[in-house]
């Protein structure tokens, strides 16, 4: 136990002491804050909303458009009437949209039939947002038109046509009710898997190359004739578990002072107004030693098998592959975090360290699913334990050359 | 009481046995140099001993008991190859070492400091390992190596990478170690250390022991049959009737005799033609010995 606490404190120093600490220690915060100025920014932005031109040869059409696009508040665009337009004035408008002077044209034919049809012409292909409002507005601004036609009064055609927005609430875990805030789970979710996600990996293959160079500088022979090969990775990960829990403790510092200026209070508001639990401030910490324990024991004992750097390369989609599926599941879990693909990856010992946390921030998890997500980790370390720590007894003694599967499978017979 | 002895070890790895059936004892206050050509199975017999692997047949005893690894808190190994942290530094690194051998922190930082004295490193010792030569770094192995006072020293090619002073500290400081009653056992290819520095040998080839004993006993058992003549003048007399082989090194020659050639015939025709400053009938080397164990071939 002694050489198990000496060999921690050595790899924890080192490590603190690293560049690679330094580095990510700052970094990940800097990636997190760009996510929010981006959010904030984007929000902004659609405060501002578009600048768009309404052409149509029907002049009441057009102006009940006009009326209903100027109403969507979220929208919030600013509109330009030109009706009844002329060829020549859809060809000036539309040099107006090249020249970037308006955001968009919308352009509203009637035929001598009474059919309407309309077009979006903007710079930008992928304007699905402002297409989505603007057929809001149209359509609503025609239902308003035939029903002003058809003798209905416009503040009584407005009355029928009154929007309800459906509000949206959550029920925590004792019992009571409270406001959903609007696209703020998703930034939450995208924030919790990337400050589990970044130093699991980060230290976990830090980890694997120091390995793979203690092994190749030899000093494993040194360590070796004065302590077990269990011991000396048992150190490490310690050492290394507590160096990625002195950055989250750093992070979650500066987060708790940051959290109380008036700049944060500017920026963490609205959309972007981001709580945290105490279930998931107390669960944080355990998922991060659950998921940095899997893969840096999995990759100690696959880092031993390996001559060079370039060598656990090929391992590196053991690494890659639950992250890609984690966040491939974060649309799926913001949508319905109780489904059954949800529920499968925060369980599933590979994807759950970065799964779960972000679905306790969008529902209450029951407790059984806690439970068995955290006991599945475990079993999961306990296998990967016994396997990497055979592969490590044998392979940090092995030089010359990379080890191939049927020897790999010597190695665990042998041990 | 041997400090360490193999009784019967043998190591196999895959298709290859690595050592087979070894037996070899050393003594307290004993130098014992392990030789043998590349391959021969040094590195796998020490690393038996370490610890580091395990025997599949055979017995290994450290200090009269059989193996057990809280015996190795009295053994200090140093390999072949550097094994020290690139990124630490000096002073930090013989600490830890002298911890994890069972030193408090202030003990193994005082008896740091003092090796570093006497090892004439004490500057490098706020230095981070990467930034010190192949020699310093070697002088360093060599400190974590004796740290902790061992009474077994295990030492693998000890003078790699040393100048010819260093090399001459660090062989006093293994005299005087040896003096002191430590049982120290090396593995080298420089015969000439060996022959200076050893009591005991065992050589090695292919996993077996081919030739052991005490050295000079060893020595004893081959012919007087080689000569070292310094002479100025005709080198003619080389190619003798008398003479097998010769190397000639400007006016230091070193001849094998045939097996029933004559000494005293062939001082008689050099001096006949050269003056003879030095003519000397001797054992073979250390390394001659070595390369007619193992074959001309070895890489040694």
């Amino acid at each position: 136990m002694r050489n198990i606490l000496l060999i921690a404190r050595r790899e924890y120093l080192e490590q603190i002491h690293g560049r690679a600490f330094m580095f990510s220690t700052v970094l990940v915060p800097l990636l997190i804050v760009a996510l929010l100025g981006w959010g904030a920014m984007t929000d902004r932005k659609a405060v501002a909303g578009k600048h768009v031109a309404v052409a149509a040869d029907n002049a009441e059409i057009a102006s009940r458009v006009r009326y209903e696009m100027l109403n969507d508040k979220d929208a919030n665009f600013t509109v330009e009437l030109v009706a009844p337009a002329t060829q020549q004035d859809i060809a000036a408008l539309l040099k107006q949209v090249h020249e970037k002077a308006i955001d968009g044209l919308l352009s509203i034919n009637t035929s001598s039939n009474g059919a309407v049809t309309a077009t979006y012409t903007s710079l930008s292909t992928g304007d699905f947002a402002n297409v989505g409002g603007l057929q809001n507005a149209l359509n609503r601004g025609l239902i308003d038109e035939r029903m002003i036609v058809k003798g209905i009064k416009p503040t009584d055609a407005d009355e029928l046509l009154k929007r309800v927005k459906i509000e949206t609430l959550q029920l925590n875990q004792q019992g009571e009710t409270e406001q959903s805030k609007g696209v703020s789970p998703f930034y939450k979710a995208v924030m919790m898997a990337f400050l589990l996600s970044m130093p699991i990996m980060l230290y976990g293959l830090d980890m694997a190359r120091a390995i793979i160079e203690e092994k190749t500088s030899r000093i494993f022979e040194v360590m070796l004739s004065i302590t077990r090969a269990d011991d000396l990775l048992a150190g490490k990960l310690v050492g290394v578990g507590a160096v990625g829990l002195t950055q989250i403790a750093i992070w979650m510092t500066g987060a708790t002072l940051l959290l109380g200026t008036s700049l944060a209070a500017n920026v963490l508001t609205g959309n972007l107004s981001i709580h945290f639990s105490l279930m998931e401030g107390l669960f944080f910490p355990v998922y991060f030693v659950l998921g940095f324990a899997l893969f840096s024991t999995l990759f100690s004992g696959l880092a031993a098998t390996c001559e060079t750097s370039q060598d656990l390369q090929k391992f590196m989609p053991l690494a890659i592959v639950p992250l890609y599926l984690s966040m491939g599941i974060l649309p799926v879990l913001l949508k319905d975090p109780n489904s059954i693909w949800a529920i499968a990856a925060s369980l599933f010992p590979l994807t759950a360290p970065y799964v779960m946390l972000p679905r306790m921030g969008l529902e209450s998890v029951p407790l059984w699913q806690l439970a068995a997500s955290i006991g599945l980790l475990i079993l999961a370390i306990w296998a990967t334990l016994w396997f990497s720590s055979r592969l490590y007894r044998v392979g940090i003694l092995m030089y010359g050359k990379r080890a191939t599967l049927p020897e790999l499978l010597r190695w665990l017979r042998y041990s | 009481m041997p400090v360490v002895q193999l009784a019967g070890v043998t190591k196999a790895y895959e298709n290859k046995i690595a050592v087979s059936d070894l037996s070899l004892s050393i003594e307290a206050g004993q130098m014992f140099g392990l030789l043998g050509p590349n391959g021969a199975g040094k590195t796998s017999s020490i690393r038996m001993m370490m610890g580091i692997t395990v025997p599949d047949s055979g017995s290994i005893t450290l200090f009269d008991k059989p193996f057990a690894r809280n015996s190795l808190e009295r053994v200090g190994y140093l390999p072949e190859e550097r094994g020290l942290y690139k990124k630490m530094k000096v002073l930090d690194q013989l600490i830890f070492f002298g911890q994890l051998h069972g030193l408090t922190g202030d003990e193994a930082q005082k008896r740091a400091v003092a090796w570093a004295r006497r090892m004439e490193i004490s500057g490098a010792l706020p230095k981070r390992t990467e930034e010190l030569s192949k020699g310093m770094q070697q002088k360093i192995q060599f400190i974590a190596t004796l740290l902790h006072d061992p009474n077994l020293i295990v030492m693998d090619e000890p003078f790699s990478g040393l100048d010819p002073v260093n090399a001459v500290l660090v062989e006093q400081t293994l005299l005087e170690l040896k003096s002191q009653g430590k049982a120290i056992l090396f593995s080298t290819h420089r015969m000439d250390q060996v022959e200076k520095l050893c009591d005991s040998i065992c050589l090695i080839n292919n996993g077996e022991a081919v030739l052991e004993g005490n050295l000079r006993q060893i020595k004893a058992r081959y012919e007087r049959n080689h000569v070292i003549v310094e002479f100025e003048g005709n080198p003619a007399f080389l190619s003798s009737n008398e003479v097998a082989q010769a190397k000639n090194f400007s006016g230091h020659a070193e001849i094998t005799l045939k097996p029933n050639g004559d000494a005293q015939k062939l001082l008689h025709e050099a001096a006949a033609i050269a003056t003879i400053f030095r003519f000397e009938l001797v054992e073979p080397s250390l390394e001659e010995i070595f390369i007619q164990t193992v074959g001309v071939n070895a890489d040694a």
